[in-house]
């Protein structure tokens, strides 16, 4: 025993290789290193007791105790005793810390800082799983299931970045696994001695790589892991309809940090309150308005309709390419409701990086677009595909300024029985206190429009709430009825308490993520900021369809169907003032400005949805895009029959063999490996220690073939003696016959399951893979024995002269 | 050069005609049918020779065709087993099936040359000397016991096996054919025996052990045989000049060039096989293929197959071979290491992909 130090080593750095899927969790990467170094303390303490030997449990005990001792010396000195053992306290302590964690996980979003707890958590987790590794893979010697604990750090890490992390973690993750394996392959083949190379070492240049014992297992180990992580990385990739390759092409966007000032954060929610406490207010848009008096509207970016009681969330839909000229007509908008076309050309920064279009809500088209864009029908959004973004982009769109009456809305039927069953739903675990509110607060309504004035009322004017963008924008499903308490906040808990609350009503509602209208300049263009950055509800009204609300204080403007209607008491006949520039909400666009965006980073923003629709988008591109897929489809579903194709192609050559003229004798070696092949197909593997009779007395034997079957085959035999070792050449007539005759019987006497099989996948068609073999080999030689591969062996030699000088140097 | 054996054809033909293996010469020879018997004759006659036999020696019908086999390939035949299981019956039902001169020596200690190649004897009437032939002229001989005679003895024998002739007093006398030397050997009870040497051993062109017959065979033996000889009913079921053809018919068996790498590949592996102290010498090789050619034409074919090489190869090698005293002591026989060897030698590939370099072992 000697502690297998070389597995051990590969099992810590698989470990390490999976963490490193969890660097994007948090915003500072140094807690790697830390897990490093305990990592490596825990896997020598593994070696050494290995070593000793002490039984595998016991190395287990003693590594867990060790690695327990190393997080109390690093996260709890100050309550430890003697600063190193882990009393009582050090474990209230870590409990403590730990329930913290969760707490910061819930809190932040991705990236988070990386806080004391989060710092445990994460090296205490790699250490556990360092732990079940090294204990599986080195002290118990199965190599195999120790990619169980990596595959879960790795999920972690990359199912938490959502969006998957890029494939750059995967490969040290993956690399580490395969390391692994094949250090512990290496190990179990070392205990059967000295492992002999292909070649000695001197031929083969190269073969020095896997120094010591083994280099052609190594040689081989490597071949295969690289062609291994080859083909996992591109064959996704390749494949049009399989999203989320690990290649495929995401936001270009820098990381944080990157040039431009990108804006980036995992969340779009999230990364709006960055923007909103950002020190400075970089510009993200700027657009012109054809009439002038457009300048009330929202730019919109992303819809969230999936409320999961904790927070909003865009669902992940069916997306298509852009109809072209105009986008369908919006959802629920009646002829009678006054809706002014606005032309509006935008220009987005170059930094501004965002895979969703901002642009007012009910767009109907846009123009002069450039990239690949697709349309979400359901949000009317404009989603980036293959990591399309905004990035300094300019287009135009054409929107509609809807501006109904609050008569009109307050008129509203009730919506259409599935929309009003998708946008009312409401999880069970919002708290009562939610309902109860809302219920409250609009007391005595007469029907949903007041009942959603009254709510915005309550959230803008009555409630006492103040505007904060110091809150955490918070999660957990108690987010809300916080909220309501303590009444501070910013556009998120507004748009998201009123959302909720008017679900609880039966009104349906989503949120929509964006931008207000910004600031004019003196050119009489419009400049949106990250600070414009918003969020706000909107809710479905029939006739005026989806209806922005303002119920942020101090925020955007409150539209004017909202604001007139306050004084309560609708006149149902009397027509509302039209809108004046200011006011005019556009009541559909839900135009409100300016949530600065987000992100682009692969994980990204705008939320699952972006990615499930980058994902979709290949599926139902181009025509040609479908021609490639159902064209690979097929070639799928070949490639498993090509065995047959080629058995029954090369049956028909060999027994075809009397009507193409040929000489009797090759016909009648044709015939023969035909009926060996056969054979082989049904279980009996050709025997070269065998002669053709001996040969066919066992396929009669094993096969059990009776009567004409066995007959033919001996005759077939008998024919193919003639022709090896009689004089003069032999007829070779009727074999042909006399082989089917032996394939019917081997058919006849074979279980269903061989029949399937010989038919489906020959075991003949071995004969492909072991032509191929031989002509790689002699092509092989050929170039071994070329001037390339002299040239290539004087190169190796020349190298390892300079080693070896090196070495006998340096000892002098 | 090891001489071929001496031509059993006509009479007067000249010995140094001979001296080449025959068989690698024989191909360009050309052999009338008038002078040979077609292959079908040739299996007739040689099943009635085997069923006579087989009357007599119950269920050991390989033996039996061995022994024809040897018969037609003009070797000799050494039968090494217990006493009682009927290694004289055989050699004695074999020669009297045949319509052939018959004698069996029975060799003892004090069996002297002369004994068997003859002696010349001064006639006082016409003044010469005179050739008493020995027991040697004969067209199947029996040696009993072979290893009771002393050495001098034996090599006279052995001598006159290969050679196919006698001299004796610088007169040669040709042997007549068919010539074929039955001699059997007792292994057990050794003392004061002479066992035959390696060298003497190759001029066999196979051994045989007869081994102990099954419960059936043995009832029946007792049912049919009880009281009386089984070798008093036999009857002469082939006539010598018969043999002659067919022997002859043998020769012109072709063996292809296939056939014959695969023997010499055989043969060559046991001389370099780590077990085995001497190998096979060239003459081994020859009385392989020529066994293979009689075993063929038994079977009515006109050309040997490896599978006839194979067939013969344990019988034909095993007793030419010397295992080392490291095999001896792991029981590896002979036998098993020939069995081990055909295992282990590559047989032609039919589909003749290999280089013909690369089939050796």
């Amino acid at each position: 025993m000697n502690g297998r130090v070389w597995p051990a080593v590969c099992g810590a750095l698989a470990t390490l290789g999976a963490a490193c899927a969890m660097l994007p969790l948090v915003d500072r990467t140094s807690w790697i290193l830390q897990a490093a170094l305990l990592l490596t303390v825990q896997s020598a303490v593994g070696v050494v007791a290995r070593r000793v030997p002490l039984a595998a449990p016991l190395t287990i005990a003693l590594q867990a105790v060790t690695s327990l001792l190393l997080l109390t010396v690093v996260f709890a000195r100050e309550q430890a005793v003697a600063g190193v053992l882990p009393g009582p306290d050090v474990l209230q302590h870590f409990d403590h810390l730990l329930r913290e964690s969760l707490d910061d996980i819930g809190r932040y979003a991705i990236p988070a800082p990386a806080t004391v707890a989060l710092r445990l958590l994460l090296v205490g987790g790699v250490l556990l799983v360092g732990l079940v590794v090294d204990a599986l893979a080195v002290t118990y010697g199965g190599a195999a299931p120790a990619g169980l604990p990596l595959l879960a750090l790795y999920s972690i890490g990359a199912g938490l970045a959502k969006g998957g992390s890029d494939w750059l973690l995967f490969l040290p993750a993956a690399a580490g696994y395969l390391l692994l394996l094949l250090a512990e392959g290496r190990e179990r083949l070392s205990r059967w001695g000295r492992v002999f190379g292909g070649q000695p070492p001197s031929a083969d240049g190269p073969a020095a790589i896997g120094a010591g014992r083994g280099p052609s297992p190594v040689r081989t180990g490597h071949r295969i892991g690289a062609l291994v992580l080859g083909i996992a990385l591109v064959a996704p990739a390749v494949l049009p309809s399989i999203g989320g390759g690990l290649l495929q092409p995401r936001g270009r966007g820098d990381g944080p940090g990157g040039s431009g000032g990108t804006i980036s954060a995992v969340n779009p929610l999230v990364s709006l309150q960055n923007s909103l406490n950002q020190p400075e207010n970089r510009e993200v848009l700027r657009y012109r308005v054809a009439p002038p008096g457009g300048q009330d509207l929202y730019l919109r970016i992303v819809s969230l309709d999936r409320f999961d009681g904790a927070s909003w969330r865009a669902s992940e839909r069916r997306i298509t390419n852009v109809p072209m000229p105009m986008l369908p007509a919006p959802t629920g908008l009646a002829p009678e409701v006054r809706a002014d076309p606005v032309g509006m050309s935008v220009a987005a920064a170059d930094g501004y990086a965002q895979n969703y279009l901002p642009m007012p809500y009910p767009a109907q088209s846009v123009d002069r677009l450039t990239g690949q864009w697709r349309y979400e029908p359901e949000g009317r959004t404009l989603v980036g595909d293959h990591g399309q973004t905004t990035r300094g982009l300019r287009y135009e769109v054409a929107v509609l300024r809807v501006q109904p009456t609050a008569a009109q809305l307050a008129a509203a039927p009730a919506p259409p029985e599935a929309l009003l069953r998708e946008y009312t739903q409401v999880p069970d675990n919002v708290p009562a206190v939610v309902a109860r509110t809302a219920r409250e607060v609009t007391a005595g309504a007469a029907n949903a429009y007041e009942q959603a004035i009254r709510l915005q009322d309550f959230f803008a004017v009555g409630g006492g709430f103040r505007y904060d963008t110091e809150v955490r924008s918070g999660s957990g499903h108690d987010a809300i009825a916080r909220f309501l308490e303590e009444k501070r906040g910013f556009c998120v808990h507004f748009s998201f308490s009123m959302a909720a609350m008017a679900r609880t009503l039966g009104i349906p509602a989503r949120v929509a993520v964006g931008f207000t209208p910004g600031s004019p300049q003196a050119d009489g263009s419009m400049s949106v900021g990250s600070k414009d950055a918003h969020a706000w509800p909107e809710l479905y009204f029939e006739g005026a369809g989806w209806t922005r609300f303002e119920p942020t204080p101090s925020r955007g403007t409150q539209p004017e169907y909202t604001v007139a209607q306050a004084p309560t008491a609708p006149d149902p006949g009397a027509p509302v003032p039209a809108p004046s520039r200011r006011t005019v909400p556009s009541a559909a666009p839900s135009v409100d400005p300016a949530c600065p965006p987000e992100q682009r980073k692969l994980a990204g923003c705008p939320g699952p949805a972006s990615r499930a629709s980058a994902a979709e988008t290949g599926g139902s591109t181009s025509p040609l895009t479908v021609a490639g897929f159902a064209l690979a489809c097929l070639a799928a579903l070949a490639l498993p029959l090509l065995p047959m194709l080629w058995r029954i192609r090369t049956r028909a050559r060999r027994l075809g063999g009397a009507r193409s003229p040929g000489e009797p004798a090759a016909r009648t070696l044709a015939a023969w490996r035909e009926l060996t092949d056969s054979a082989w197909d049904y279980g009996i593997p050709p025997d070269d220690s065998r002669t053709p009779r001996m040969a066919a007395d066992r396929i009669v034997v094993t096969a059990r073939l009776e009567g004409p079957a066995a007959e033919a085959a001996g005759r077939v035999a008998t024919a193919v003696e003639r022709t090896l070792y009689a004089p003069g050449p032999s007829p070779a007539e009727g074999l042909a016959g006399d082989v089917e005759l032996v394939r019917a019987g081997l058919h006849a006497s074979a279980a269903p399951r061989a029949r399937l099989r010989a038919r489906l996948a020959p075991r003949s068609a071995v004969r492909i893979v072991r032509a191929a073999a031989r002509r790689r080999s002699a092509a092989g030689a050929a170039l071994r024995s070329g001037p390339v591969g002299r040239a290539w062996r004087r190169v190796g030699a020349a190298l390892r002269g300079i080693a070896a000088g090196l070495r006998t140097g340096r000892r002098g | 050069m090891i001489a071929g054996a001496a031509s059993t054809l006509g009479g007067g033909r000249s010995v140094t005609r001979r001296i080449m293996p025959r068989y690698w010469a024989e191909e360009d020879r050309v052999t009338t049918y008038d002078e040979r018997a077609s292959l079908s004759d040739l299996t007739t006659t040689a099943d009635r020779v085997r069923r006579s036999v087989e009357g007599v020696i119950e269920g050991k019908p390989e033996v039996v065709r061995l022994s024809l086999t040897v018969l037609l390939a003009e070797g000799h035949l050494l039968i090494e087993d217990v006493p009682g299981v009927g290694k004289t019956m055989l050699a004695k039902a074999l020669a009297r099936s045949l319509d052939c001169s018959v004698r069996r020596i029975q060799f003892t200690p004090d069996l002297l040359p002369s004994d068997i190649t003859g002696v010349s004897v001064y006639d006082q009437q016409r003044r010469d000397f005179e050739f008493k032939p020995g027991a040697i002229f004969a067209q199947i001989v029996i040696g009993d016991e072979i290893n009771r005679a002393s050495p001098k003895t034996q090599s006279a024998l052995l001598e006159s096996m290969e050679e196919r002739q006698v001299t004796v007093d610088g007169h040669t006398y040709e042997l007549p054919g068919p010539f074929m030397v039955v001699a059997t050997q007792n292994p057990v009870e050794m003392e004061g025996t002479y066992p035959l040497p390696e060298a003497q051993r190759d001029r066999f062109m196979a051994r045989v052990s007869m081994g102990y017959p099954s419960p059936e065979a043995e009832l029946r033996m007792l049912d049919a045989h009880a009281g009386f000889s089984p070798l008093d009913d036999l009857q002469p079921v082939a006539h010598a000049h018969e043999i002659v053809k067919m022997i002859d018919a043998v020769r012109s068996v072709h063996v292809a060039e296939s056939v014959r790498r695969y023997a010499v590949d055989l043969v060559t592996a046991t001389r370099h096989h780590p077990d085995l102290r001497l190998g096979a010498s060239p003459r081994a090789t020859l009385h392989l293929v020529r066994a293979a050619k009689a075993a063929a034409a038994l079977a009515g074919r006109d050309f040997a197959l490896p599978d006839d090489v194979r067939a013969l190869a344990v019988a034909v090698l095993a007793h030419r071979l010397l295992p080392t005293a490291q095999a001896q002591l792991n029981r590896r026989t002979a036998e098993l290491i020939v069995m081990d060897l055909l295992q282990r030698t590559p047989l032609p590939d039919p589909f003749g992909q290999q280089p013909p370099g690369a089939r050796r072992l």
